[in-house]
């Protein structure tokens, strides 16, 4: 798996790779993750398929811990 | 007015404590644990450590939190004996607490190495908040270090010290780190990983003992075959020994962690238990079994709660746990139970993609991944159903899984 591409975008959200955390940000590690919003996650991560922010039942702003920082962005 | 005290303020504890707000509104709810913070993240105090995620985001319930759901919270509060006759709570300087349902939720300690010097200064343990922020400190100080426990806890160690700088020796019993649920290939992935952070993987070693200055400082680790090892940092991550000294004589069944039934009932009449420290029934592996996986204790703990509120059996515990570990370039996923069953199919793609899956019974019972997870929702929906494929391997392993593929389900 690659996870160099720093934005990677869908139909509704993008993913930023970023290389810090400010202390107001919702940071979530992928474990805590449900099932389906981890398969989610990871598509988008590899940019294979569109996403919704309805899949990712994520919020704009929150930060998810993977092998990278990611920082959900609506588009 | 039901009294329901829970033992713990981790993520099973809490979660249970707002499940029974919820299921019983007029309850009194009291929330004790011997820790001096409400509720935190323990899966990221690791990226606390690393020195790449600050405090703030890590804590995940202010006391405001208990107090707007009329739940009291007892910090820094030690239980010494639950009298579950009388039922009754004892703590050292608390008081006493009558309780008409009683959940423990209180983890575990990290196991000491039984060995000289094992409690040496710049020696750590992993497992609190607390513990976090010390290993932070020193990591950031440190220059060389040892790793010792080849296993899920003991990798955390291998990346505090690779992002921390620290040029590192990681100890292993075995010929390759979690021997139990990866061949050579698998392992062999992960060992590149750890090279990668610069940290070295040496077999067939661990520790005999430690050495120390005129001060107490860790200095060296040496190995049952007299190899030497200098460091001023170690880690320490051979298990976890369950916190259930203070149920010494309450009568609750344990081994090896508390015995629960898939409802997280005790043995004994209004004691339940959830957590890393319960031995609970798996309805998916039909026997009892243990997880220490974030999302296994939140929904134990939702699950005995529902039951407590109840006063009933009314919701089973029926889980597929999840365990990543993000310390690398590729991504690895341990779900359900790996390391048990009677048969497994394994598959390596490239030098940075394998896969197990292992079966009981023919059905999938758990599994890794390591470099691809995109199979992870499908071998986790087989799990549910309990479906029986050992038969059908080569679908299984193909690159990209196709349920579709897989003959259809006979009759059993």
């Amino acid at each position: 798996m690659h996870m160099a591409t720093s934005e990677l975008r869908g139909s509704s959200l993008k993913l930023t790779r970023i290389e810090s955390v400010s202390p107001d940000a919702t940071v979530r590690h992928v474990d805590q993750l449900e099932t389906e919003t981890l398969d989610t996650f990871y598509a988008a991560v590899e940019g294979n398929r569109p996403i919704t922010a309805a899949e990712m039942g994520l919020d704009a702003g929150d930060v998810i811990v993977g092998t990278e920082y990611y920082r959900v962005d609506l588009m | 007015m039901t009294h329901y005290v829970i033992i713990g303020d981790g993520i099973s504890g809490s979660s249970a404590a707002e499940t029974l707000r919820e299921k019983a509104p007029d309850a009194t709810i009291t929330v004790i644990t011997d820790e001096g913070e409400p509720l935190y993240n323990r899966i990221l105090i690791k990226e606390h450590a690393k020195g790449k995620l600050p405090e703030a985001p890590i804590s995940i319930h202010e006391e405001g939190w208990y107090e707007e759901r009329d739940i009291e919270l007892s910090l820094n509060t030690h239980v010494t004996s639950v009298d579950t006759d009388a039922k009754v709570v004892h703590t050292h300087d608390s008081g006493d607490l009558e309780y008409d349902k009683l959940l423990v939720a209180t983890g575990g300690t990290p196991t000491q190495l039984p060995v000289d010097n094992s409690d040496a200064d710049g020696i750590h343990h992993f497992w609190t908040f607390e513990d976090a922020r010390g290993i932070r400190e020193h990591a950031e100080q440190s220059d060389t270090g040892v790793i010792v426990g080849a296993g899920l806890l003991g990798i955390d160690f291998a990346a505090v010290c690779g992002a921390q700088g620290i040029e590192a020796n990681y100890l292993m019993r075995g010929d390759r780190w979690w021997r139990y649920a990866l061949s050579a290939d698998g392992a062999e992935i992960m060992h590149g990983g750890m090279r990668d952070v610069g940290v070295e993987p040496v077999f067939d070693s661990g520790v005999d003992h430690f050495e120390t200055d005129d001060d107490g400082h860790v200095t060296a680790a040496v190995d049952p075959n007299g190899d030497r090892y200098e460091c001023d940092f170690a880690g320490v991550a051979i298990g976890l020994s369950f916190n259930t000294e203070f149920l010494r004589g309450a009568g609750l069944e344990e081994d090896n962690g508390i015995m629960v039934d898939e409802y997280m009932q005790t043995n004994v009449d209004d004691v339940y238990a959830a957590g890393d420290l319960t031995r609970f029934y798996d309805v998916l592996l039909g026997e009892q079994a243990q997880n220490g996986s974030w999302g296994s204790a939140k929904e134990q703990g939702r699950i005995a709660a529902v039951n407590m509120a109840a006063d009933d059996e009314a919701e089973q515990f029926e889980w597929v746990s999840s365990y990543s570990i993000t310390h690398f370039d590729f991504p690895f996923l341990s779900f359900g139970h790996p390391t048990l069953g009677d048969d497994h199919a394994e598959r390596k793609y490239s030098d940075t993609e394998w896969r197990r899956i292992a079966f009981k019974d023919g059905k999938i019972v758990g599994g890794v991944l390591i470099g691809d997870l995109s199979p992870q929702t499908a071998f986790k929906q087989l799990m549910r159903e309990q479906r029986v494929v050992a038969d059908q391997k080569e679908v299984l392993l193909e690159q990209s899984v196709d349920l579709d593929e897989l003959a259809p389900t006979q009759e059993q």
